[in-house]
């Protein structure tokens, strides 16, 4: 009732004045050119991360400030063409431009972030909440996939409240700025009240509540009521390029209801005289000290021990590992006889010495908290603590993470009762960058290699990787990829993901530095080049290379040197701060939350990126220009039409001026009443019997319809209705927005006499289905662009061709071709079965297209 | 692929000049690699006060900075030693100020960001014809 009240009230109304078409048109067209240019600069800010480029922190800004600016704009002009004015919309905007502003000044560590994060979200981008230890940790856990313990993270934002609460950080300022830097025992005085303080001092109320109940859906999900947790130091900077090892305190084995005591002990040791002495050697300054604190379930372990991934003083090519009974701590205060093992740095890491140590006590977590020695039983004192089986884990587990950091690696380990492999913390090893001076100069080794091939392809992935050739292909099993092994393939595959761990490095024949794959690459830094054209016809399996990714080039055997230069380049290009900045902006801006237009979340208030915001825009924008089209038709324009083809098409039609020869008033328009040039072409395309009626097309016809009703809210979703996909249309121009199944299709078009005026704007976004298939589906039509010589970007699965002034009759036999490629491509990524299918399909389109064309 | 000596045998040496430290760290080991001896700074005043006492075979320097910027740069490094080469990168690129840097000298004018393969191209090239003209 109250409804058609308002309905009634709504009708006395002034009514809004209506912009005339031609307005809303040029706004809709912005639109979709914003919404292009923006997601171009996405995928530019992503290449970016590869290290193929240097750019500098202006870099960031100047694009970050392109892509709000074009998203503010973008939104309004939805506002003008919905005339609505869109609030929730600019809200969503101004809290990711705040959020990006934040991570641009740094302010958000104090601002932002909550007392506690899961270890599964704690990666590098959040090293400044949760520290360098452990965000090592959440790296190794969340990237690697080797097992850590589980737990969480007291971040540095706990620390920064606890401290201000209690005017300990201006204490520790103050008293440091007074300090006249020579006299030890005023520092040792100031360093003995601050520990005091701390240990003291209240801690924010919200703080304990947070960390106890961490705390307990930690000993939920582990199923235990007695949890016992380490607490361990993760200063800012801690384990990077300071290393702080021994400085700070760790308390093992801690009961719940002395976590916080040990919380206090560990923020206190930040301030012990030797940590704080430490700093100050390093040119710390007070204001970056920060302390967040990693609280992980106890390892009652079996063997544990330490190992460095690279160890020069024992030999060339060897890491070596110090393993003991029971918990590793002895090896790492060196308190202990422990087993001393020699392994080759390469894959398969064989064996090169043992020297068993006599271990009769070992270090077991004690029962009531702590720890505890104890006798080693009888039978185990002399024998080795590991198996070659545990050996080889270990190592590969230890050269993944040193692929990873770049550095070589001090790792504590230990094997836990069920003989799971917990890496326990990692640091780099910093000690031998000496000796590289007596080596012979790196030009001089490369110099004599023989080069397989060079200056093929584009790097996505800078880095070096030394080991043997596996060649994969579509029928290869991925479960036999060899640790250690340079991954060679002829296309680009996102599948790869799975062994990237245990890749050296990657090199395609075919791909590109922007797509999928290309992109979980950097994310695992695996060394990469695509598009070598080459690789797979000059490599073979077992081959064993050296791919240098900074200069683009293939060796013949194992050039160790290039991998130490890299191991000891003065700074990892990843770590290094406007890496980090980037990463962290590119969180705010790319990734993409909206999928699915009929899904719930599909509203301005659940945009949490500037992607989400255009994905959104972009579909209201094609649904507005249907609906002004059908209320507003009459009086500006012909009213839409249903345009009446063979094939399902579903087309809208919106007469703009001079693009049809039927009445005005007419609901349906046929082929023949066409009068718009490239609508014209494109629709001959589209008849083109060769593409749309293969055999297996009626099979797959079928399932294409059914995911075509599925885009369309169920307002739409009459039969009548089916298929509500938008043309508009002049005399020279054509703008077509096609949805089928969870794919957008946007062809922009104006073809005429004049050649300087002639382009054609082609972009292809992949739906939801199955990435492997859509980022085939995008690689053969980049080949079939590439073909018709459109110029071609892929991003991801996203493709874009252009194409401009050509004549009339060129651009025409183009827009014939397109209208044969969305034939062709709707019905084709049930049938992408393989990475083969690409090439497969890509010449059966050309080749039917050049019969049907005559080109 | 590999570099050369300089027809004397010396090796070419470069001084890189970027108020980013990034900048500086980026290129340092990929000229390195390449067995060029390499300088960075990251303020002008240390840049051209070293300039005066050393001759560098190519200099590669940002454009816009505190207090002496790239032009001024340019203007030195070819004072004291006119065959050096210049090569100013900036990331703010306009006609006006490339075609001013090529009228004042420069080699080349790179737009930041730019591809680390294109500034290592541009430095071999320039060793080339040094060395070819030193033979």
């Amino acid at each position: 009732m109250l409804r058609k009240l308002r309905d009634i009230l709504a009708f006395w109304r002034p009514r809004q004045r209506v912009l005339p078409f031609g307005v809303l048109f040029k706004k809709f067209q912005s639109i979709l050119e914003r919404n292009n240019r923006i997601l171009e600069l996405m995928a530019d800010m992503g290449d970016k991360l590869g290290g193929e480029y240097v750019f500098d922190r202006q870099y960031i800004l100047d694009a970050a400030e392109q892509q709000a600016d074009m998203v503010f704009k973008l939104i309004s002009d939805l506002s003008i063409l919905t005339q609505r004015k869109n609030v929730e919309l600019f809200l969503a905007f101004e809290r990711i431009r705040q959020a990006i502003q934040e991570e641009l000044t740094g302010t958000h560590v104090t601002t932002g972030g909550s007392y506690v994060i899961p270890l599964k979200d704690v990666g590098h981008d959040l090293s400044e909440l949760a520290g360098g230890k452990m965000s090592n940790m959440g790296d190794i856990r969340n990237r690697l996939g080797l097992s850590t313990p589980d737990g969480f993270v007291i971040t540095s934002r706990a620390f920064f409240d606890f401290m201000q609460q209690n005017g300990l950080l201006a204490m520790a300022r103050e008293g440091i700025n007074a300090w006249d830097g020579q006299d030890d025992a005023a520092l040792e005085s100031l360093a003995a009240t601050m520990q005091e303080r701390i240990m003291n001092a209240p801690l924010p109320r919200n703080l304990t509540t947070q960390v106890l109940a961490a705390l307990d859906a930690l000993a939920k999900a582990h199923g235990t009521r007695n949890i016992r947790v380490a607490l361990r130091s993760s200063a800012w900077g801690e384990d990077g390029d300071a290393s702080f090892a021994g400085q700070y305190e760790t308390c093992l084995n801690v009961p719940r209801d002395e976590v916080m005591d040990a919380y206090r002990k560990v923020v206190a040791s930040t301030y012990s005289c030797k940590a704080w002495r430490y700093r100050l050697f390093k040119g710390y300054r007070e204001h970056e000290v920060a302390m967040a604190v990693g609280c992980q379930m106890m390892v009652e372990s079996a063997v544990g021990g330490v190992l460095h991934t690279y160890a020069p003083h024992i030999a060339e090519g060897v890491m070596v590992a110090n393993a003991v009974w029971g918990l590793c701590s002895p090896v790492v205060d060196g308190n202990a006889p422990t087993d001393t093992i020699v392994l080759d740095r390469a894959a398969p890491y064989t064996l090169r010495s043992l020297s068993v140590g006599d271990k009769r006590r070992q270090l077991r977590l004690a029962k009531g908290g702590g720890t505890e020695w104890c006798d080693t039983p009888e039978g185990l004192h002399d024998v080795p603590s590991l198996t070659v089986e545990q050996l080889e884990h270990l190592a590969q587990a230890a050269m993944s993470i040193e692929r990873y950091y770049k550095r070589p690696q001090d790792i504590e380990w230990a094997y836990d009762g069920k003989g799971t492999l917990q890496i326990l913390q990692s640091r780099p090893l910093r000690f031998w960058a000496a000796p590289l001076s007596t080596e012979p100069q790196l030009e001089d080794v490369t110099r004599n290699a023989e080069v397989v091939f060079s200056g093929k392809g584009l790097v996505a992935q800078r880095g070096v990787a030394v080991g043997k050739v596996f060649v994969v292909d579509h029928s290869t099993d991925l479960d036999t990829f060899p640790h250690g092994a340079v991954l060679v393939s002829r296309y680009t595959s996102p599948r790869y993901s799975r062994v990237m761990h245990k890749a050296q490095g990657i090199i395609t024949d075919v791909g590109s530095p922007t797509g999928h794959m290309s992109t979980i690459a950097r994310e695992f830094r695996v060394p990469t080049v695509v598009n070598t054209e080459v690789a797979t016809t000059l490599l073979q399996t077992g081959d064993e290379i050296t791919l240098d990714a900074t200069e683009n080039v293939v060796y013949r055997g194992s050039i160790c040197a290039l991998d130490r230069f890299t191991l000891t380049e003065e700074e990892v290009f990843e770590d290094s701060y406007e890496y980090r900045l980037l990463r962290r902006v590119i969180k705010h801006t790319s990734p993409l939350n909206l999928l699915d237009p009929h899904a719930d979340n599909f509203k301005p208030s659940s945009c949490r990126t500037y992607h989400d915001i255009t994905r959104y825009i972009h579909e209201k924008a094609v649904e507005h220009l249907i609906l002004i089209s059908e209320r507003q038709g009459a009086q500006y324009l012909s009213a839409p039409k249903r345009l009446v083809t063979d094939f399902p098409l579903g087309l809208m039609l919106i007469d703009a001026g001079d693009g049809t020869s039927c009445a005005p008033e007419s609901r349906t328009a046929s082929t023949s009443q066409i009068e718009s040039i490239p609508l014209q072409e494109f629709l001959k395309g589209t008849e083109c019997s060769e593409v749309w009626c293969t055999d297996p097309v009626s099979v797959d016809l079928g399932s294409f319809m059914s995911s075509f009703t599925r885009t369309f809210s169920s307002s739409l979703a009459s039969p009548e209705e089916v298929g509500r996909n938008l043309v508009v249309v002049l005399k020279n121009y054509m703008n077509i927005n096609m949805r089928l199944g969870y794919h957008f299709n946007i062809i922009d078009a104006y073809i005429s006499d004049v050649i300087n005026d002639n382009y054609i704007y082609f972009r292809f976004l992949g739906g939801v289905t199955e990435f492997i298939r859509r980022s085939r589906r995008a690689r053969f039509i980049a080949t079939v662009l590439e073909h018709f010589d459109f110029r071609v970007e892929v991003h991801g699965d996203l493709v874009v061709g252009r194409l401009k002034k050509l004549s009339r009759d060129r651009m025409a036999v183009r827009m014939r071709m397109l209208g044969g490629l969305v034939g062709y491509t709707r019905q084709l990524d049930a049938r992408m079965h393989t990475d083969e299918d690409i090439r497969t399909h890509a010449q059966a389109f050309i080749t039917a297209m050049k019969h049907f064309l005559g080109a | 692929m590999t570099t050369e000596n300089t027809g004397n045998g010396r090796r070419f040496r470069i001084l890189i000049l970027d108020d980013e430290p990034i900048v500086c760290k980026r290129l340092k080991p990929a000229f390195q690699k390449l067995g060029y001896e390499v300088e960075t700074f990251t303020d002008s005043t240390s840049a051209i006060a070293r300039l005066k006492e050393a001759t560098f075979d190519i200099i590669i320097t940002d454009l816009k900075m505190e207090g002496a910027d790239g032009m001024q740069v340019l203007s030195t490094a070819k004072s004291v030693a006119p065959e050096t080469r210049v090569i100013i990168i900036t990331g703010f690129a306009t006609l006006e100020t490339a075609k001013e840097s090529y009228r004042k000298g420069a080699f080349d004018f790179v737009a930041k960001p730019f591809k680390l393969g294109d500034i290592l191209d541009c430095v071999r090239k320039i060793e080339q014809e040094q060395r070819g003209n030193a033979l």
